[in-house]
């Protein structure tokens, strides 16, 4: 126990100072930093508009109302943030640094090979994504008719977490098909955008494509489900006990791929 | 302190067709095709020695490299280094090594050096104390002052292997592996990183395994090399036993004032010498004179050339390594002679 707990602190410490070391990179390339903040906020600007576009039209969705899906897409903005925040040189790993052998400094290191890539990062631009993310939900929740209790507030608290690695276990998943095919970022492309369907109500979706996001890539949960109960569908076991399940069935996978990923890798002529 | 023992490692390759129908081809029925690497290599180092790994590109030198950093599993053999297993429990074993790659840097290229220095202080936990006085050695030993505040995207690259060395140092590792630590480096830099490679040997009982191309840093650092060649070894002993065996391969090379004059020039009877001791290659522009100086002396070659044409520059080198190893392998040595 004391040792678990020494080994937590010094991974804490190590991400504390690598998050300080990445705030002053972000010094170094400013202009860089500004735009990539600026260009997510645009993005979601735009989804937002088109969002009240397609609501001029229509009173509700399958019994959605516009402020409900509001709240749906700012919940889905929260785990997606973090995991951008925390975990984005998954994507490095399968567009690059395996092809490139350069890998190979993170096995000469005394830490944790998934620790020591993922903490290298810290993706500064995704605090618009949180910016917008929360300006949704406090836009919408007075509109939605939300039972702000004690325990939503915890459970709310607990899906984001485990919504957040629902985010990862995918991008873990499939970047690490990289150490066997060298490049899998367009694999982990292709996979993680299916999260934009997740968004919206599954109930818009016809039955294959509501499997797939339910059960297979399974970001319905990163969102829909959870966001639904918070609006008083569904049941605590499914929407949220789901999102949890989900997030550690997809780590458990991941990390074993990873881990044996790491043992076949082949790195690169020098 | 290192042992290895029938070290292999084979490679899985996709043969491919050429052009792109090939590699339509390969993707719906792939070919492969195993490579080896590695093959039986065995080879022990004591602690405290320099070990110099050579051989051409291609030999395998990485690869073996790779394996006894635990960066690659092996695919059979075994390699051990003070007491561990590289690739088993690889989060304890790479605390008591050093690694650089010349090619590759692992500071952060966006970070000053400076900073590079404090993240590997953490992730190898190395206490404050400690941290001060390897620092101030590695300053001494790397001359570091003049560039430790700079961003290392900013570092020429003779700064940059220095930099990188003093990382692969900070955490006091009993075995250090240097892969072609001075390629591309100018004489000063190389020089200075001789040194400073001699210094923490002299100073810690550092075991170092330097692979390289240049022969100089081979003379000036080994005590001994290991010769491999597409993946077997093919050479083990200290230098001079090297020298003394394949003779010193020495290579003139000359700019004539005149070359009506130089085609006088006539080794093989001068010397009384045979064709396998003298290779002259004319191009036109420079003539190179490939000998064996313990055939015939530097001094003599030199006399001799100069008696019969006046010339406009001249210098004598050794032949390179490649040329030593070609020779080797032509001559077909048993590798455990």
């Amino acid at each position: 126990m004391k040792k678990f707990f020494k080994k937590t602190h010094r991974m804490f410490k190590l991400h504390r100072i690598f998050i300080k070391q990445d705030l002053k990179r972000l010094m170094e390339y400013k202009v860089d930093f500004l735009t990539g903040a600026v260009g997510m906020l645009l993005t979601q600007a735009i989804n937002l508009f088109f969002l009240s576009i397609i609501f001029s039209q229509i009173p509700d969705l399958k019994g959605y109302t516009f402020e409900k899906i509001i709240f749906i897409y700012g919940f889905s903005l929260l785990p997606k943030a973090i995991d951008h925040l925390f975990f984005d040189n998954l994507w490095s790993i399968g567009y690059f640094i395996i092809r490139k052998g350069d890998f190979d400094k993170y096995l000469t290191r005394p830490v944790s090979t998934l620790f020591a890539v993922t903490v290298e990062k810290f993706q500064v631009d995704a605090f618009g994504e949180l910016v917008v993310g929360i300006a949704f939900l406090c836009v919408s929740i007075p509109n939605v008719n939300l039972d702000v209790s004690f325990l939503n507030i915890l459970l709310f608290i607990v899906s984001v977490f485990f919504a957040t690695f629902i985010f990862t276990g995918v991008k873990l998943i499939t970047s690490s098909i990289a150490f066997w095919t060298k490049q899998s970022g367009n694999i982990t492309y292709m996979f993680y955008m299916v999260n934009d369907f997740a968004k919206y109500p599954t109930t818009i979706y016809n039955r294959a494509l509501s499997f797939i996001i339910t059960f297979i890539i399974p970001f319905a949960f990163t969102a829909f489900f959870p966001a639904s109960y918070f609006l008083g569908n569904g049941n605590a076991l499914f929407n949220i006990g789901g999102t949890a399940m989900m997030a550690v069935i997809l780590m458990a996978v991941g990390i074993f791929v990873w881990n044996k990923g790491v043992s076949s890798y082949e790195s690169a002529g020098s | 302190m290192i042992y290895v023992e029938n070290l292999r490692k084979e490679f899985k390759k996709v043969v491919k067709e050429p052009g792109l129908k090939g590699s339509i081809k390969s993707f719906f029925k792939p070919k492969n095709e195993i490579i080896t690497a590695v093959d039986d290599i065995s080879f022990h180092v004591p602690k405290g020695e320099i070990m110099g790994f050579i051989g051409p590109n291609g030999a395998g030198k990485s690869t073996v490299i790779k394996m006894l950093t635990g960066i690659l599993t092996p695919t059979s053999g075994k390699c051990e280094i003070g007491g561990q297993i590289p690739y088993k429990n690889r989060k304890n074993y790479v605390k008591e090594i050093g690694v650089v790659f010349g090619q590759r840097t692992q500071l952060w290229w966006d970070l000053a050096l400076r900073e590079t220095y404090t993240v590997l202080k953490e992730i190898y936990e190395v206490d404050n104390e400690q941290y001060k006085k390897r620092m101030a050695f590695l300053n001494e030993v790397l001359e570091l002052d003049d560039f430790i505040t700079s961003p290392v995207r900013t570092l020429s690259l003779g700064q940059r292997m220095r930099a990188d060395i003093a990382a692969s140092l900070l955490h006091s590792p009993k075995v250090l592996f240097l892969d072609e630590p001075t390629i591309g480096l100018d004489v000063v830099v190389k020089d200075n990183i001789r040194g400073a490679i001699k210094a923490i040997n002299a100073e810690e009982q550092t075991t170092v395994i330097l692979t390289t191309h240049d022969l100089q840093d081979v003379e000036n650092l080994c005590d001994r090399i290991v010769m491999i060649d597409k993946g077997s070894k093919v050479f083990d002993g200290a230098i001079d036993e090297l020298k003394s065996r394949y003779g010193q391969s020495r290579e003139l090379r000359f700019i004539p004032a005149d070359f009506k004059t130089a085609e006088k020039l006539d080794y093989k009877r001068e010397f009384n010498l045979t064709d396998d001791d003298i290779l002259v290659e004319n191009d036109g522009h420079i003539i190179s004179v490939k000998f064996n100086s313990d055939t015939v002396s530097v001094e003599k070659m030199l006399s001799y050339t100069l008696s019969v044409t006046h010339v406009n520059d001249i210098n004598v080198g050794d032949a390179d390594i490649e040329e030593i190893i070609k020779d080797i392998y032509k001559s077909g040595v048993n590798p455990s002679a």
